[in-house]
């Protein structure tokens, strides 16, 4: 009799194991009857608590005709809703409650976050629960918020990074640009209705497309009764909408394309090369050798900063990949010394040609990147209020387990790995790379000779 | 979605109940040290060198900061750059210098675990510092294309240009980033006699955020300070700044928007008045936010906000599509304010506010540091970074509207845009414009 109780209650803690994410120490995660998912995180380092809630919305669930709205929509959030139905009265709760408070649109995540004193806690989560489930959308709000939006476009077209970011990622995502580009399109922001906001929200803004987390000095089970009390009765969609509203694949770069932008803004020259590389859904080991391939080259002891800085070509060179559910960019970026911009465009090359070659970093190298990667770790839990917004992160576009796996299945990446992404993602890959430099420089180093496929 | 632009600098730090101890300050060898125990695993220090840009003449500027730059990346007596920099990466050690108006600052970051490597090399750096010639071609060549890249940031030249502009004759106009000619010019050996020059004990205080037994940190800092001369005493000199009258200076520039800056006037951090101008000026942030953006839909980025350094100023920032409504919204609200004065409402939650602030600026041992270091240096007592909250509750209303009264005055204005895109009459005539009427819609 005691055998089978035992074995029966070791069937039921099987059954919670496997819809319970792995989570580090101190993290807790339950999932409400409607589909929403609830994280805390009990930390007392300060007298504040966090709280956040994050939507399986952004670029990537934007066609032509949508581009730019799910940031948009962020804004929105901040306007009005059935409990502060001006921005002013919305203004004014955050002061009431000493907030610190912001959103952000990326290109998988759409993500809302307030910070205050822990004994705010419930106010908070009823303050975000009526801007996130009972929005108003006015004609009139709206129209002061397209000029607002479009002016954040607008700062960033006049800055010669963004415009080269622009041009190189249209040419490498074709015609699902759209779908990688969280910033949108002019004429889609500025012709943006309350219609338009109301489909956004019923298709994502729904319990089963999102995540709350609580963190900071809070009692993990008052947290939960209360997010259960407060959002328990948050009307779930029918179904999943990342399966009833599917995202189209991206195709991959057909050839190599090369582009040279001239602006009188940029004083000095820079480079941009992007391939498409590994995504969570498909390949998540090769989205961890890209990490570590990445924090290989940032070593200083590394070929391709030797190569590169030590020789005084560029003033700094950096590799980075973009850990993604749909196709991730590695993108180099590259701020050449502009008498050296020939040499270093064929040093890049020159290195980037030996990525895959057996010698091109030492077990001394990868050992030291790892060695890194696990001080990152430390840092990376130092800020209470951070952790929030780096496990919504996770979650929108991988999994809570691979949050949680990250730095233990980092250590275990070999040089077969990274050799295999290597080859997979970037060495004789088609990619695009583009330079933006001002007219003057462009007739004195000429690179429209060598900058070139 | 919101900028956080409205932080003030000034914010400071609330001893935390998860710390093991309280902080103190030893002197070593003549020198402060400032010590927060911080209960975590990383460990903090700054090596804070007062003066900025007091220190140098406007030919020169630009040595400071090359000079902070050397000591990491132009070798040791003992490690050449490369080895130098090799041993950092084994532990992801972070060894850098920065510098600002007042003061540089040399920084050590680490794992408390390996604070035993990265130590010596942070002590070597400062002591034995190398300059090799040729590594110093190549960092001056960086920091030439560096500010060639400031140059195409907006927000940068924007910044620089108002420094210039609002500045000009005055130890704040130079930039400590320096100029390309005066980059040019620099040598190895000049820069590392600079560095000699101003690394002395007179000049500098020490901040450590972490937890190192006191013993074992009197070592270490007294054999760092042994190896740095007293040199003449040093005070940091206060001046401020009051626009006689409103100006306005425009630059075409091939941007998207319009960027404009304004500089007033401001208290300086260890005067009467700084408490409550800052309550009043991340009030006035927030009326910004709400008159500029939310009613009239004029910008993403409005932002007002005051420095408390050695010359302290007040900022109001915009990019618009429309500077000239910008502006009757923006001097109707000053004008509003200064008329009705801010509500005593607002006067407790923005204390509320800060009290968030200063706990979220807790968190992390680097921020933790930064507050300590400008509470030491700008307001003469580290102490304060430690009872700002309840230091801000005497502060009443009335205190905020005579510091806004007394300090909001004209403005220098400077532009960068499409010139013929904006009046600069609404910017300095002296009544202030009306609003213009709202578009419709439809």
């Amino acid at each position: 009799m005691k055998k089978k109780w035992l074995s029966l209650c070791f069937c039921w803690f099987a059954l919670i194991a496997i819809g319970q994410p792995r989570l580090p120490q101190n993290y807790y995660w339950q999932k409400l009857d409607n589909g929403l998912e609830v994280v805390v995180i009990e930390n007392h380092k300060v007298p504040l608590a966090t709280i956040e809630i994050a939507v399986k919305n952004g670029a990537y669930t934007e066609g032509p005709e949508y581009s730019g709205l799910s940031h948009l929509f962020e804004h929105m959030f901040f306007k009005a809703n059935k409990d502060y139905p001006d921005q002013e009265k919305f203004l004014k709760r955050t002061q009431e409650l000493g907030a610190i408070w912001n959103g952000t649109t990326g290109t998988e995540r759409v993500n809302y976050f307030f910070t205050f004193d822990k004994d705010s806690l419930e106010a908070g989560l009823k303050f975000m629960n009526a801007a996130i489930r009972f929005p108003i959308y006015r004609e009139e709000d709206m129209q002061k918020e397209r000029p607002v939006v479009d002016g954040e476009f607008q700062r960033g077209e006049s800055d010669p990074g963004f415009q080269l970011w622009i041009e190189t990622n249209k040419r490498v995502w074709g015609d699902l640009f759209t779908r990688k580009n969280p910033i949108g399109d002019h004429d889609i922001i500025n012709t943006a209705t309350p219609e338009k906001m109301m489909v956004i929200k019923d298709k994502y803004y729904v319990p089963n497309n999102s995540l709350l987390v609580v963190c900071g000095d809070v009692n993990p089970d008052l947290a939960f009764s209360l997010a259960k009390k407060i959002y328990g009765d948050w009307k779930p969609a029918d179904m999943d909408p990342q399966k009833k509203y599917p995202i189209p694949d991206f195709k991959p770069i057909e050839k190599t394309n090369y582009f040279i932008k001239e602006s009188s803004i940029a004083k000095t020259p820079t480079m941009m090369m992007i391939w498409q590389g590994p995504d969570f859904r498909n390949d998540s080991v090769g989205t961890l050798a890209a990490d570590v391939f990445s924090r290989i080259l940032s070593l200083n002891s590394s070929k391709w900063q030797q190569a590169l800085i030590d020789k005084g070509f560029a003033s700094s060179a950096s590799i980075n990949y973009q850990t993604s559910r749909y196709v991730g960019p590695i993108e180099i970026d590259i701020t050449p010394i502009p008498g050296k911009l020939k040499e270093c465009y064929q040093e890049v090359m020159n290195q980037i040609s030996k990525f895959d070659k057996e010698d091109y970093f030492t077990d001394a190298d990868l050992q030291k990147a790892k060695e890194g990667l696990k001080r990152q770790q430390i840092r990376q839990m130092e800020r209470p209020s951070s952790l929030a917004s780096q496990l919504t992160f996770w979650w929108c576009s991988t999994s809570l387990n691979y949050m949680t796996d990250y730095f233990p299945a980092m250590d275990k990446i070999t040089r077969d790995d990274i050799r295999k992404y290597v080859s997979k993602y970037i060495s004789g890959k088609p990619y695009v790379a583009g330079m933006i430099i001002n007219a003057e420089m462009s007739t004195q180093y000429k690179p429209t000779d060598y900058f070139k496929n | 979605m919101k900028n956080i632009i409205c932080c003030l600098i000034i914010i400071a730090a609330i001893s935390v109940h998860a710390q093991q101890s309280k902080p103190y300050d030893m002197m070593v060898n003549g020198v402060k040290v400032i010590v927060v125990p911080s209960g975590n695993e990383i460990i903090q220090v700054s090596l804070v060198i007062k003066g900025g840009v007091q220190n140098y003449a406007a030919n020169k500027a630009g040595i400071e900061k090359m000079a902070m730059k050397a000591l990491t990346e132009c070798g040791t007596e003992k490690d050449d750059k490369n080895s130098f920099k090799n041993k950092l990466d084994e532990v992801d050690g972070q060894v850098y210098g920065y510098t600002q108006k007042d003061a540089s600052y040399f920084q050590l970051n680490c794992i408390k675990s390996d604070l035993e490597t990265v130590w010596p090399l942070y002590v070597d750096a400062l002591t034995i510092p190398k300059f090799d010639a040729k590594e110093f071609d190549r960092i001056r060549e960086e920091a030439i294309n560096n500010l060639r890249q400031q140059e195409s940031n907006p927000d940068a030249d924007l910044q620089k240009m108002a420094m210039e502009t609002a500045f000009k004759g005055m130890d704040y106009a130079k930039s400590p980033s320096g100029t390309i000619d005066n980059l040019k010019t620099l040598t190895s050996t000049e820069t590392k006699n600079y560095f000699k020059s101003i690394l002395t004990r007179a000049k500098i205080f020490i901040v450590v955020v972490g937890d190192i037994p006191k013993e074992d940190l009197e070592k270490k800092m007294g054999s760092l300070i042994e190896k740095i001369p007293q040199g003449k005493t040093f005070e940091l000199k206060r001046s401020s700044y009051v626009p006689q009258a409103n100006s306005f200076v425009p630059k075409q520039k091939d941007v998207a928007t319009n960027y404009i800056m304004g500089i007033s006037s401001a208290p300086a951090a260890n005067s009467k008045d700084y408490l409550a101008s800052a309550l009043a000026s991340n009030m006035f942030y927030d009326k910004m936010f709400l008159e500029v953006r939310t009613k009239n839909g004029l910008s993403y980025a409005p932002a007002a906000y005051i420095t408390n350094g050695a010359t302290p100023y007040s900022v109001m920032y915009v990019t618009t599509k429309e500077p000239d409504k910008f502006i009757a919204v923006a001097r109707n609200t000053v004008d509003k304010l200064k008329k009705d004065g801010f509500p005593a409402d607002d006067v407790k939650n923005t204390k509320t506010t800060y009290a968030t602030y200063q706990y979220y600026d807790n968190e992390a041992n680097s921020s933790l540091c930064s507050m300590v270091a400008f509470n030491e240096l700008e307001v003469g007592d580290w102490h304060r970074a430690f009872t700002l909250k309840e230091d801000l509750q005497p502060i009443t209303p009335a205190d905020v509207n005579t510091v806004f009264n007394k300090y909001i005055g004209n403005f220098t204005w400077v532009y960068q845009g499409d010139p013929k895109q904006v009046n600069p009459t609404l910017f300095t005539q002296k009544a202030t414009p009306p609003v213009p009427a709202e578009k419709k819609a439809f």
